[in-house]
């Protein structure tokens, strides 16, 4: 798919969004509004955008939890002020408030997201299964971290995935960094990616940071599992720009990140670097540059409102949710 | 005796046990930095070789650990979040928990599995367990559930000596708790449960932070209740005659636990007294313990963990 101006917007837009919901979702925690904590995916927003935009509604999604989800979450038309007053506690949330950062949204393929990193590599294959067997040309696209393809589970998902075909398009986000462990030392080789191709899975290596070569690759990746081809793997290197969970220390094994260090990734911003691409390309303006910012603190504010407002779940409510009727 | 917190106790039994035994050694996902502080610093003093960060991998961290434990170490394996031990649940229960037994007794299996526990922090389903039953329910396996400084730091030394799997719950709403500990190097056997408060009307018994749940509440009515608070230490091995002893006095009993009621600790102590203490019992037991559903996060977590009104109101229902 050739992307025209509309689509080099909405993922501009997308990725704004994804930025300040990250930002208001910081300062929910930091003001006592968000309950749980939060894993802040600044740094990561072109992979996200760029990975889940343009799928089918009815596509599968395992969003990564960097983010808990969110940059994935919107691109697919999903709903932010869900994801807000989730983390609120509120009623109004994507799992009626007892789930506090967890997020499922049928209706745009997200069937769920595991507090146990990792854990939906052999979930992520029944939805691959399930689509392949509905013969709707549906994709499932499966989202993990570098610290996430260090369990089992992925040999057991790749390993089958392969065997029988499936339409998953599987993605690496590899920020080099598990919590405080860097992937230096948990992995032995380069690339993610050389684990799909002993698989027989075909891989690519991509620059997480640049959400048209990110789109490039899952694009293919999701035509030819659409084809029927079966499963594709997509490494991208990214970054992330704060520490592990807001307010734990921004350390690698037990030392800080220094300030240069953060400065120098910050330079690989996603949303800047492509904000000025369109510029220069004539796609924005200055103007339009403003407006969607505006819009976006608009958004964020109104959501923020609206999740206070929302009422605490009704806890007659519990029971109603343990098994189906 | 000194002024400690819960955390440094349990870092201070680490440190110690690495420096007696050399063939002590801890490995887990971040513990050079440590997710709760346990761990934090003891990499500085015994390097990385002996303060393992592991990649993202808890099958690995927790067969690893047994493994080397029956080539002669004595791992501490940290889970991190004791939910997280079901990824390992082949390892921890049908390993760990068997190979002795399965092999005629030749090999030993003396690690340590030690995890953070429990709720209070609103983080819901997936890092808000207590799986004590499913430890206790599992014959081969130890379980130590400490609900103080004191307690934490001489059960942890005890289980890295155990030739046997320990499992070590160390609970995270307790991390800060100030206690007092013994300036010189102490024990404490498995097997012993301890009064952590006297008194004559009603037995309740308790772990983990239930116990300091239970003080709490017990304090607030001692002018109408003398509450007597029996806190087990181990559930595996289960100290019933301390509670038989307690039950003699009292009659009647509570028994609160953070677990899931269904099939929790609470039913199978509930029955122990039952079969072994009925004669002496004026008052049907009651129990308190979270409601059988997931835990939820946010302000439903209240509804589902027990609390002190849940404590206080069985504490009046069996005194009725
Ligand atoms: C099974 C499991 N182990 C450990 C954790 C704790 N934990 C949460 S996120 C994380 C690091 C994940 O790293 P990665 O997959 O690379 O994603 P990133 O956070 O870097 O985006 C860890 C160790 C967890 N939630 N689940």
């Amino acid at each position: 798919m050739k992307l025209k101006n509309d689509d080099l917007i909405f993922m501009y837009k997308t990725m704004v969004r994804t930025r300040k919901l990250d930002e208001i979702t910081i300062k929910g925690l930091q003001e006592g509004k968000v309950l749980a904590f939060y894993h802040s995916s600044q740094g990561s927003e072109a992979l996200a955008v760029g990975a889940a935009s343009f799928l089918r509604p009815d596509d599968y999604l395992w969003a990564h939890h960097r983010g808990h989800g969110i940059g994935y979450i919107l691109a697919k038309g999903g709903s932010g002020r869900d994801f807000l007053a989730e983390h609120y506690g509120k009623a109004t949330g994507s799992c009626l408030g007892v789930s506090g950062f967890h997020f499922a949204d049928p209706e745009n393929g997200a069937l769920g997201a595991a507090g146990t990193i990792g854990s939906v590599f052999p979930m992520s294959l029944g939805w691959g299964l399930a689509a392949k067997k509905h013969g709707r040309q549906q994709v499932t696209i499966a989202c993990f971290g570098d610290g996430g393809s260090n369990r089992g589970t992925l040999h057991e998902a790749f390993n089958l995935s392969s065997v029988w075909k499936l339409p998953i398009v599987w993605i690496c986000d590899n920020n080099g960094m598990a919590q405080y462990t860097p992937i230096t030392d948990a992995y032995a080789k380069d690339d993610i990616a050389d684990l799909a191709t002993g698989y027989d899975i075909p891989a690519v290596v991509v620059d997480g940071m640049d959400i048209i070569a990110v789109h490039e690759a899952v694009q293919a990746a999701v035509e030819k599992a659409r084809a029927g081809e079966g499963p594709s793997m997509i490494e991208a290197k990214t970054k992330r720009f704060r520490e592990h969970s807001i307010g734990s220390p921004d350390v690698v094994h037990n030392q800080p990140r220094t300030d240069e260090e953060i400065a120098e990734m910050k330079k690989l911003d996603p949303i800047i670097t492509f904000k000025a691409k369109l510029l220069e390309q004539g796609v924005l303006t200055k103007a339009d540059v403003e407006k969607i910012n505006n819009d976006a603190e608009a958004e964020m504010a109104e959501m923020d409102q609206f999740c206070v407002d929302s009422q605490i779940p009704d806890p007659s409510i519990l029971n109603t949710l343990v098994y189906a009727e | 005796m000194k002024q400690t917190i819960y955390l440094m106790a349990i870092r201070e039994a680490l440190d110690e046990e690495l420096q007696r035994d050399d063939k002590v050694f801890i490995l887990g996902e971040d513990v050079q930095q440590g997710t709760f502080g346990t761990t934090t610093g003891l990499v500085d003093k015994f390097g990385p070789e002996r303060i393992m960060d592991t990649p993202l991998a808890e099958t690995a961290v927790a067969g690893a650990a047994i493994g080397a434990a029956q080539a002669g170490f004595r791992p501490v394996a940290d889970m991190m979040f004791g939910d997280f031990m079901y990824i390992a649940g082949d390892e921890i229960m049908l390993k760990a928990a068997k190979w002795r037994f399965l092999h005629g007794g030749k090999v030993n299996v003396p690690v340590v599995i030690m995890a953070a526990v429990g709720g209070g922090m609103k983080l819901g389903a997936e890092h808000s367990m207590i799986p004590e039953a499913m430890i206790m329910h599992t014959p081969g396996l130890k379980l130590a559930v400490p609900s103080t400084p004191y307690d934490a730091k001489g059960l942890l030394k005890t289980a890295i000596r155990d030739d046997n799997p320990v499992v070590f719950f160390y609970h995270k709403g307790l991390l800060g708790l100030p206690g007092e500990i013994p300036e010189d190097e102490y024990l404490i056997p498995f097997g012993q449960a301890d009064v952590k408060r006297e008194g004559s009307d009603v037995t309740v018994v308790a772990t983990s932070a239930m116990v300091q749940q239970s003080l709490a509440v017990a304090e607030q009515i001692k002018d109408k209740v003398s509450v007597e608070i029996v806190d087990p230490r181990t559930l595996e091995p289960f100290d019933l005659d301390t509670i038989i002893e307690s039950v003699k006095k009292t009659g009647r009993v509570v028994i609160v636990d953070e677990d899931t009621k269904r099939c929790g600790i609470t039913a199978e102590i509930g029955m122990q007294i039952m079969e072994n203490g009925f004669d002496y019992l004026d008052a049907p037991i009651q129990r308190v313990a979270a409601a059988n559903m997931p835990i939820a996060a946010g302000f439903m977590e209240e509804h589902v963990l027990p609390q002190p009104k849940n404590i206080a109101g069985a504490i009046e229902a069996v005194m009725a």
